[in-house]
């Protein structure tokens, strides 16, 4: 065995500049970590909406059935999918070092993302304003929280890729920049992903 | 984890990015989804076949998703995110799965209600 050193005062156990560490690896392992814990939080919502699917939980209030349009929620699908494909392609222009690419990709992503907005607020301003609000019934109470827990995450993508708009040309592509480049890029998917589940579940086995 | 690079674009994680990937990973999704859709609006299996077969859809669209999107594999730069995903998944089943139980236990036990208010659901 070879010998090694006893640890003593002078030890380090970790040396953010050592070549052996990543700072871009680390950010992202521990964002990736947070959105695991972060999917936690939507599985409780949808074991909640779960329990309150019912005709009971309804309360004499319209079921998922009345309220859901598969087809609209389709064309949402296809919004927030070639959204996070924008985005993606926007860390593609990265990797080739073209910021102008980069920040095509990012306002693109936006605005698609702000079309999958549109949809979901119309629908929930719709259904509030013929009274089937979010306090309606425990069903819908579980719909809205659900659906705009998810649009909740997605305002915050956006103002996070604003943010990107403004560091990509002040600082370039930094190690800094690229780690949250990547993390939103994450952050943006799992959006996608999240709603491929809230669109089987509340929008296809609703219906 | 990877090692540290003087050029951030030279880490693996940005180089593993790729423009077909990605339209790859739209493409199947938008494809499974839409399979999905035209199984739910012809309304022609029973329940349980139905959500069978939208339940396999979806799991084929995360999974497209986690491949060609997330760009999970066993690489070093990605081998610690996929044990990660894969060893949280049960949670997400234990949490789903244990809720709708206990509430099922629940609604047939205290729940009792009109044969006219029942309709199919996964907690009956």
């Amino acid at each position: 065995m070879a010998h090694q050193a006893a640890p003593g005062a002078g030890t380090r156990l970790f040396h953010p500049g050592f070549e052996g560490h990543s700072q871009i690896s680390a950010r992202t392992l521990g964002f990736w970590l947070y959105m695991l814990s972060d999917a936690l939080l939507f599985t409780a919502l949808f074991a909640a909406y779960a329990v309150l699917d019912t005709p009971m939980n309804a309360a004499g209030g319209p079921i998922a059935s009345q309220i859901v349009n598969p087809i609209e929620g389709f064309w949402q699908t296809i919004a927030i999918l070639a959204s996070v494909t924008c985005y993606s392609l926007a860390t593609v222009a990265m990797k080739n070092g073209n910021r102008a690419g980069t920040a095509l990709g990012i306002i693109a992503a936006m605005v698609l993302a702000v079309v999958f907005l549109a949809f979901g607020f119309n629908d929930l301003a719709t259904l509030t304003a013929h009274g089937n609000g979010l306090g309606r019934s425990g069903y819908l109470s579980a719909y809205f929280v659900l659906i705009l827990t998810h649009a909740v995450h997605m305002l915050i993508g956006i103002l996070w890729m604003l943010v990107m708009l403004v560091q990509i040309p002040r600082y370039g592509f930094n190690e800094m920049v690229v780690a949250r480049m990547l993390n939103l890029r994450m952050f943006w998917q799992f959006q996608a992903t999240v709603w491929v589940c809230v669109y089987i579940y509340v929008y296809m086995i609703g219906a | 984890m990877a090692g540290s690079h003087s050029d951030p674009l030279a880490h693996p994680e940005v180089r593993q990015g790729g423009a077909l990937r990605y339209i790859a990973g739209f493409i199947s999704t938008v494809a499974l989804m839409g399979a999905a859709m035209v199984v739910t609006l012809r309304h022609d299996l029973a329940y349980s076949s139905f959500v069978e077969l939208v339940g396999g859809l979806a799991f084929l669209a995360l999974l497209s998703q986690a491949v060609l999107y997330y760009g999970l594999d066993i690489s070093r730069s990605q081998i610690w995110k996929s044990v990660s995903l894969i060893l949280t998944v049960p949670l997400f089943i234990i949490t789903v799965g244990l809720t709708v139980w206990m509430f099922q236990s629940l609604d047939q036990r205290t729940m009792l209600m009109p044969t006219t208010l029942q309709q199919p659901t996964l907690l009956q």
